[in-house]
């Protein structure tokens, strides 16, 4: 689904990353962590094109990204992607915050994009909140929206960006299970998080990460018990 | 102190000038009205040029923008209306004869559209990165964003800046006197003439303010009031680069 093939970025001088290979399947967790700075927001940021790359190539279902001929806004719409600063839309209230691509992107018919939002709300514990603002919903439940309105455009895979970093820790939980029930549903997920419980008990793949490279990579479980390298045994010393 | 009455606040000229000076005020709302729209839409026009990715664009905007804001705009009123009537006259190409009215409105709206270009562009560039982030990453092209995402949050926060701007152009309708649009000022002038004091201009100076002054005050406490963040829309930046809160379910 998602395949990256000698992935380089730079930001001028700085090369932020050094070659990366990852290859996703479909309804697969893959869990990446590592220290900051080591470039994994901006690796899930190339996924969708929103940085360029300098080399190498990277296919989204098949498609290359990185070819200028290719649509990037059609390759957008299969990838849902949630920040973890939820950018929610503060001119919309949260149903309309859902509504606004399928309506304006998939150009679908109102009656039916609001039928889809509304579900979606009622999937992420909000239903009562449809009419709320985004600043009238504490961070939890914003970042429920949020990824609500990623899953409105009906994505084949979804990209999460320390999306509970943000939020104070009694409200960290109720944006995991909602994304513990996504991956139930054979979601295709790439998660930068550092909630070590999510990873070991969602993730199907484990991904350490260091100045620009992937390091290591392997079960959860596993990894976490017994990492091999030196970095991820330093790294994951100070996380768990 | 009677001199001062006599001249300044003569009782009788009041009487007769303010109906007079009254009747100026549908021609001021037009230059305000058709000024402040032309200028609006080119304004934001240009701001958009100004954001683009096309370096030709972009380039236009910022001469444009640079030349008008530090061009007088009396020089340009007196250029659109005389400036070219004497050449419409010399090679009879009539349509350089503009009435008065007309040329005013465009030298208005020429050089407020490089003022509200900026203010534009300001508003536009307050919209953190994010939103259009989150608007590319749902599929919407580049301009889709703009308009769903982006304009209407900007727009809200130009409001103050372009009232300013509004002010600005009421007393600058005034200029129009120079090439005898018939507004406030000419008329107040005209009327100073003839009865050969200056109380005329008191009254024109009273009828400025009252429409400025509360526009002023407006201005001033709609800035204050999107000042004031409201709860819990964005993250500070501080806050989002804080690092590692493990254990959520461990
Ligand atoms: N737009 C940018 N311009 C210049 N440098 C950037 C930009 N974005 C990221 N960087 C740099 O790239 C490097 C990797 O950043 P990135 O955000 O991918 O790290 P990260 O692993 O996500 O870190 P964190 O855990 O802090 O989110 C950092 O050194 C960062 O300063
Ligand atoms: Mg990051």
């Amino acid at each position: 689904m998602i395949r990256l093939m000698g992935v380089h970025k730079s930001f001028g001088d700085l090369e932020v990353l050094r070659g990366i290979d990852l290859h996703v399947v479909k309804s697969e967790v893959v869990v990446i962590i590592g220290p900051s700075g080591s470039g994994k927001s901006t690796m899930l940021r190339c996924m969708n094109a929103l940085e360029p790359i300098q080399r190498g190539t990277i296919l989204i279902e098949g498609v290359d990204i990185t070819d200028p001929k290719t649509d990037v806004n059609k390759v957008r719409e299969k990838i849902g992607m949630v920040f973890q600063s939820f950018n929610l839309f503060p001119h919309k209230t949260a149903l309309e915050n859902i509504m606004l691509a399928p309506l304006k992107v998939q150009k679908k018919p109102r009656e039916q994009v609001e039928h889809i939002a509304r579900e979606l709300l009622a999937k992420v514990g909000l239903a009562e909140k449809a009419d709320s603002y985004p600043d009238q919903l504490s961070g939890g439940q914003q970042q429920r929206v949020a990824i609500a309105r990623a899953l409105a455009m009906q994505p084949d895979m979804m990209l999460f960006d320390e999306v509970t970093s943000a939020l104070d820790p009694e409200l960290v939980a109720e944006v995991l299970n909602v994304m513990r029930d996504l991956a139930l549903g054979g979601m295709t997920m790439v998660v930068v998080t550092h909630e070590m419980g999510f990873a070991r008990e969602v993730g199907t793949r484990l991904i350490f990460m260091d100045g620009g490279s992937i390091v290591e990579e392997g079960d959860p479980r596993e990894m976490i018990a017994h990492p091999q390298e030196e970095r991820t045994k330093r790294f994951l010393g100070m996380v768990l | 102190m009677d001199a001062l009455q006599r001249y300044y606040f003569n009782w009788d000229i009041i009487k007769d000038t303010v109906p007079l000076l009254l009747r100026t005020l549908p021609t001021v709302a037009e230059l305000l009205a058709l000024g402040l729209l032309f200028a609006f839409i080119w304004g934001l026009t240009l701001s958009l040029m100004r954001l683009s990715r096309f370096r030709v664009l972009r380039w236009f905007a910022v001469v444009y923008i640079d030349f008008f804001r530090g061009l007088p705009l009396l020089l340009l009123l007196i250029f659109i209306y005389s400036g070219l009537a004497i050449v419409g006259a010399d090679t009879g190409i009539d349509a350089l004869i503009l009435p008065p009215t007309i040329a005013a409105v465009s030298a208005f709206a020429i050089c407020y559209a490089a003022y509200s270009a900026e203010v534009f562009r300001a508003g536009i560039e307050s919209i953190p990165k994010g939103q259009t982030e989150a608007a590319r990453s749902l599929g919407m092209t580049y301009g889709q964003a703009m308009r769903y995402v982006i304009l209407p949050q900007a727009l809200k926060t130009v409001i103050p800046p372009l009232t300013n701007e509004l002010v600005a152009l009421i007393k600058d309708t005034s200029l129009a006197s120079v090439i005898s649009v018939p507004e406030l000022l000419f008329r107040a002038k005209e009327k100073m003439g003839v009865v050969a004091n200056p109380t005329p201009l008191t009254v024109a100076a009273v009828v400025y303010v009252v429409f400025t002054i509360p526009l002023i005050r407006l201005a001033a406490r709609l800035e204050r009031r999107q000042k004031q963040p409201r709860a819990g829309t964005q993250i500070p930046a501080d806050m989002a680069a804080q690092l590692p809160k493990g254990g959520g379910l461990l």
